[in-house]
C-alpha cells in the first residue's frame, strides 16, 4: 500500500509541475515567471554571491547559540499553542477526491495516516530547500545539514500537530471521558507551560535590565538550558540543534535524538483511539464548495448590516450585499484574536521603560492607521476582485457597468475608511505626548486639525486605491485572483510583483492632481495668513480625488460592459 | 408573426472562442406566451446561445433583441425584462434565501417583494428555508433559489438552462408546472435541455440545433411532417436522432 501512496504522490507533484509548464504557453505566465525568476535572483540569490566575496551576512555560527534558544521556545510555543489555537484543531485534510477513492477502498486507518505523512513528505523537502537559499549557509555540508535539518524538524513538528488534532477530536468526541483517555499528554503540556511560565516570572527582571540586546540573549539562553525550563525545552533544544548544526559530528550527536522525537510523536499518533474519518470527510467537503465557488464558505449567519429597501440606486444594493460578505467571513472574534497581540506590544513598549502603555497603544494606533490607509485596500477584497467569480450572475442584471464598479468598490472603501477614523480617534486622544517629543507640544486645537486632515485625507486615498485594485480587475481579469483563491508558482508571484508596480504607478499618477491642488492652496493660505492651514487643503484633495474615483468608475463600467465572463479564468 | 409582438428577436448570430465557432449564423424569433425547446447534442451551442441572449457573453456578430432593446446597445432595459436560470445554480455564497431575494427585488425595481416571495418560496417549496446560506442547501434547493429570484420580478422573457437538473420527483413536476404557467401567462420562455420527453411535454416549439447551426425549427407536428423529418417517426427523441444524424 505504501508503494501506491508514493506513486500517488509521485503522480499528483508531476502532474502539477506539467501543468504549470504547459500554462507558460500563455504569455501572461510567461511574463510572469520571467519577472519572478529576476525577484526570486535580486531577492534569494544575489547575496549569496555577494556574501562569498566576503562581504555577506555572516553565517548561523556567530549565533547559533541564541538562535537555537530563540528557536527552541517558538518551536514549543506551536507545540502548546496547538492545544488551543482554533485551526490547529481541525481534522487531518485530505481532498474530496482523496476521500472518494480512499475512504471508500479497503484502507487502513493506518494507512490512511501513513499516506498524509507520505504526500506532505515533499512540500517540507521544498521548504526545506527554499529557507536553505534564503538562509545562505557558508558551505555546502552546512547546506545539506540545513535542508535535511529542517525536513526532520517539519515531519516532527507536523507529526506532533496531527497527535494534537487526533488529541483534540478526541476530547471533542468523549467530553469527560476523554480529558481521562488523554491524561499523559495533557499533564505534559500543563507542567511544562507552568514550568516555563514560573521561569519566565523569574528571569523577567534580569531579561529587561540587559544593558544590550546581546545581554540580554546570553541570559535568554541561560534560562533555556538550565534548571527545570532547560528540562522542559531539552527535546526543542535537541530538534532546533539540527539545522544549525556547524559540523556532521553536531548534527550526527543530535540526530539520534530526534529521530527518537519523530519515532515517539510517531507512536503517538498511531495509538490515538480518535475516529478522524468523518471530520475530515466534512472538512474536504468544505474545502470541495470553497475551490467551486472559488470563495471561503461562510461559517455563520450574520444579520445584514441595514435594511435594504426597495427604492434606490443599485449601488447601495451592492454595497448592502458587500457588507454582509463581510460580515460572514470576519468575525468579532477574530478581530479579538489581535488584542492580545496589541496589549502585548503596548506592554512590551512599556516595559522598555520609553513610554506608559497608553501613548504607547495611541502610537499603534496611528501608525496601524497609516498602515490601513497604505495596504489595507489591498487586503480587503470584498469587491469585484471577489466577484468577480459570480460576474455570470451579475451581468445578467439592469444594471450599469459604472453603477457595479461603484457599488462594489464602496463597501471596503467605507468599512476601512471608519476603521482608520476610529484609530485616528485613539491616536489622537491616547499618542498625543508622541508629537510633543517630535518638538513643541501641540495644542489642544493644533491636535484637532491633524486629526482632522487626516479623517478628511483617508477616505479619498482608500477610495483611490480601491478603484485602481478593482479597474486592474475589469482591465486585466485574467491577471486577477478570482474569489478567496491565488495561483501559485513563480510565475502567479511574477504577475503579482508586476500587478502592484502597475497599482503604484496608477496611484501615485491619480493622486498628482489633488497633491497638486493641496498644496498651491496650503501655500496660498500661507502666504495670505502666515499659517500652516491643514484642514482645507485637505478637503480640495479629497474633492478631486473623488471626482477622480468617479470618472474612473464611469470609464470602467464602460469596460465591464463588454467584459465576457470567459476572460475570467478560475485558479488551480 | 407580427414584429410587433416578438419578444426574443436572434438575427445571424455568430459566438466564436478564438478559432472555434460555438454559434453559427442562428436566427429565431420568439414571442409571447411561446415556450420554445432549444435542444441539440453537446456542444450543440446551446449554453453559448444562451449566454449570449442575456448579456452574460458579447456576440462575435449578428444582433439580439430582448423585448424590443438590443442587448448589445441598450443592455439595461433588455436585461429588466429578461431572467435566466442557469443549469448550475450561481448564488452568493453569503447571502440568505431571503437575502438574494430582497437582492434581487431592489436591482430589479419590484415593489411588493415580501408578498411575492413568500407565494414563489411557497411554490417552489422553500418556505422555513428563508434564512438558511446557500451552503446549508441541497442542489435542487439552489435551483430553486436562483429560480425563485429569476421569477420575482415576473420577466416577460424566462431563459431555462436545464432546469430540472438536481431537482427531485415533486420538484420536477413543479417545474414543469411552473414554466407552463409562465408560458399561458403570456411570457416567451426558452428552455434548453437535454431530457427529450421535457421538451415534448411542456414546449410549443422546438428549435433543433448542432454544430451551432439551425437544424430545425417548429412545433413537433410541423417538424414530423417536414419531407427530411418525415420517415423519422413520431417523438421528438427520433425526430431528434434523425435530425443531428443527418446533419452529422
Amino acid at each position: 500500500m505504501l508503494g501506491t501512496f508514493a506513486y500517488l504522490t509521485w503522480c499528483s507533484f508531476k502532474n502539477r509541475v506539467r501543468r504549470r509548464v504547459q500554462r507558460l504557453r500563455e504569455p501572461r505566465y510567461l511574463v510572469g515567471l520571467v519577472v519572478g525568476a529576476i525577484y526570486f535572483y535580486f531577492a534569494l540569490l544575489r547575496p549569496r554571491a555577494v556574501s562569498r566575496r566576503g562581504r555577506g551576512i555572516p553565517g548561523f555560527g556567530s549565533a547559533a547559540g541564541a538562535v537555537q534558544s530563540v528557536a527552541s521556545v517558538v518551536l514549543f510555543a506551536i507545540a502548546a499553542l496547538a492545544w488551543v489555537w482554533p485551526g490547529a484543531g481541525k481534522p487531518i485534510t485530505f481532498s474530496r477526491a482523496e476521500v472518494q477513492f480512499l475512504f471508500t477502498a479497503p484502507v487502513t486507518r493506518r494507512q490512511l495516516l501513513h499516506y498524509r505523512l507520505i504526500r506532505s513528505q515533499l512540500s517540507m523537502l521544498l521548504s526545506s530547500a527554499l529557507i536553505t537559499m534564503v538562509a545562505r549557509p557558508s558551505t555546502l555540508a552546512n547546506s545539506w545539514m540545513s535542508v535535511a535539518g529542517l525536513w526532520l524538524v517539519f515531519m516532527t513538528v507536523r507529526l506532533h500537530l496531527i497527535g494534537v488534532a487526533l488529541s483534540r477530536t478526541s476530547l471533542a468526541q468523549h467530553g469527560r471521558s476523554g480529558v481521562w483517555r488523554q491524561w499523559l499528554p495533557l499533564a505534559v503540556v500543563f507542567g511544562a507551560v507552568g514550568v516555563l511560565v514560573e521561569t519566565a516570572i523569574q528571569g523577567w527582571p534580569d531579561l529587561v535590565s540587559a544593558p544590550d540586546v546581546r545581554t540580554a540573549f546570553l541570559e535568554l539562553q541561560r534560562l533555556c538550558s538550565t534548571g527545570p525550563a532547560g528540562v522542559v525545552l531539552w527535546p526543542f533544544h535537541t530538534l532546533a540543534a539540527l539545522p544549525l548544526a556547524q559540523s556532521p559530528d553536531q548534527f550526527a550527536s543530535a540526530l539520534p535524538w530526534v529521530l527518537l522525537l519523530i519515532g515517539l510523536n510517531y507512536v503517538w499518533v498511531l495509538r490515538s483511539d480518535a475516529a478522524f474519518e468523518e471530520a475530515s470527510a466534512e472538512h474536504a467537503e468544505r474545502r470541495g464548495l470553497e475551490t467551486a465557488s472559488a470563495t471561503a464558505v461562510p461559517r455563520r449567519s450574520a444579520s445584514a448590516p441595514f435594511r435594504l429597501g426597495l427604492i434606490g440606486p443599485p449601488e447601495t444594493a451592492i454595497l448592502w450585499k458587500n457588507l454582509i460578505l463581510l460580515g460572514r467571513y470576519v468575525s468579532a472574534r477574530t478581530l479579538l484574536r489581535l488584542l492580545p497581540l496589541v496589549v502585548a506590544l503596548g506592554l512590551a513598549s512599556q516595559a522598555s521603560g520609553h513610554v506608559g502603555l497608553a501613548v504607547a497603544v495611541g502610537g499603534m494606533c496611528i501608525w496601524l492607521g497609516l498602515m490601513l490607509m497604505l495596504m489595507g485596500p489591498q487586503m480587503m477584497r470584498n469587491d469585484l476582485r471577489h466577484d468577480l467569480a459570480n460576474l455570470a450572475l451579475i451581468k445578467t442584471w439592469p444594471v450599469s457597468g459604472a453603477a457595479i464598479v461603484r457599488g462594489e468598490v464602496l463597501a471596503p472603501a467605507i468599512v476601512m475608511s471608519s476603521v482608520i477614523w476610529l484609530l485616528i480617534v485613539l491616536g489622537a486622544l491616547l499618542g498625543q505626548p508622541l508629537l510633543a517629543r517630535m518638538g513643541e507640544p501641540p495644542t489642544a486645537l493644533e491636535v484637532l486639525g491633524y486629526a482632522l486632515s487626516a479623517a478628511i485625507l483617508a477616505p479619498p486615498v482608500v477610495l483611490s486605491q480601491t478603484v485602481v485594485l478593482n479597474g486592474i480587475a475589469v482591465l486585466f481579469p485574467a491577471w486577477s485572483s478570482v474569489g478567496t483563491s491565488r495561483a501559485r508558482g513563480i510565475d502567479a508571484m511574477g504577475q503579482r510583483l508586476l500587478m502592484m508596480a502597475g497599482l503604484l504607478v496608477t496611484l501615485a499618477i491619480s493622486l498628482v492632481p489633488g497633491a497638486a491642488v493641496a498644496a498651491a492652496a496650503m501655500f496660498a493660505a500661507y502666504w495670505m495668513t502666515g499659517m500652516v492651514i491643514l484642514v482645507v487643503p485637505a478637503v480640495l484633495f479629497a474633492l478631486v480625488v473623488l471626482a477622480e474615483c468617479w470618472m474612473a468608475t464611469e470609464l470602467l463600467g464602460r469596460v465591464l460592459d463588454r467584459t465576457d465572463v470567459n476572460a475570467i479564468e478560475p485558479v488551480e | 408573426m407580427y414584429t410587433a409582438l416578438i419578444v426574443i428577436d436572434v438575427q445571424h448570430l455568430t459566438k466564436t472562442y478564438g478559432a472555434f465557432k460555438a454559434v453559427d449564423d442562428l436566427s429565431f424569433l420568439v414571442g409571447p406566451g411561446e415556450v420554445v425547446g432549444l435542444i441539440g447534442p453537446n456542444g450543440a451551442g446551446k449554453t453559448s446561445t444562451l449566454r449570449c441572449l442575456v448579456g452574460i457573453q458579447a456576440p462575435t456578430s449578428g444582433s439580439i433583441t430582448i423585448a424590443r432593446h438590443s442587448i448589445v446597445s441598450d443592455p439595461v432595459a433588455a436585461k429588466s425584462a429578461l431572467a435566466f436560470m442557469a443549469d448550475e445554480p450561481h448564488l452568493f455564497e453569503y447571502l440568505t434565501v431571503m437575502e438574494h431575494l430582497r437582492l434581487t427585488a431592489r436591482i430589479y425595481h419590484v415593489p411588493d417583494v415580501d408578498a411575492r416571495a413568500l407565494r414563489l418560496l411557497d411554490e417552489l417549496e422553500l418556505t422555513g428555508k428563508e434564512h438558511l446560506l446557500p451552503v446549508e442547501l441541497s442542489r435542487g434547493m439552489k435551483q430553486k433559489v436562483a429560480i425563485a429570484c429569476g421569477l420575482l420580478h415576473d420577466p416577460a422573457v424566462m431563459l431555462f438552462d436545464e432546469p430540472l437538473t438536481g431537482l427531485d420527483p415533486l420538484g420536477i413536476r413543479r417545474m414543469k408546472e411552473t414554466i407552463v404557467a409562465r408560458g399561458r401567462a403570456g411570457a416567451a420562455v426558452m428552455v434548453s435541455s437535454h431530457l427529450l420527453h421535457l421538451v415534448e411535454e411542456i414546449c410549443t416549439r422546438v428549435i433543433i440545433i448542432d454544430h451551432g447551426r439551425k437544424i430545425a425549427d417548429g412545433t413537433l407536428d410541423q417538424l414530423k411532417t417536414t419531407p427530411e423529418l418525415v420517415s423519422a417517426g413520431a417523438s421528438l427523441e427520433q425526430i431528434f436522432l434523425t435530425a443531428t444524424a443527418r446533419e452529422s
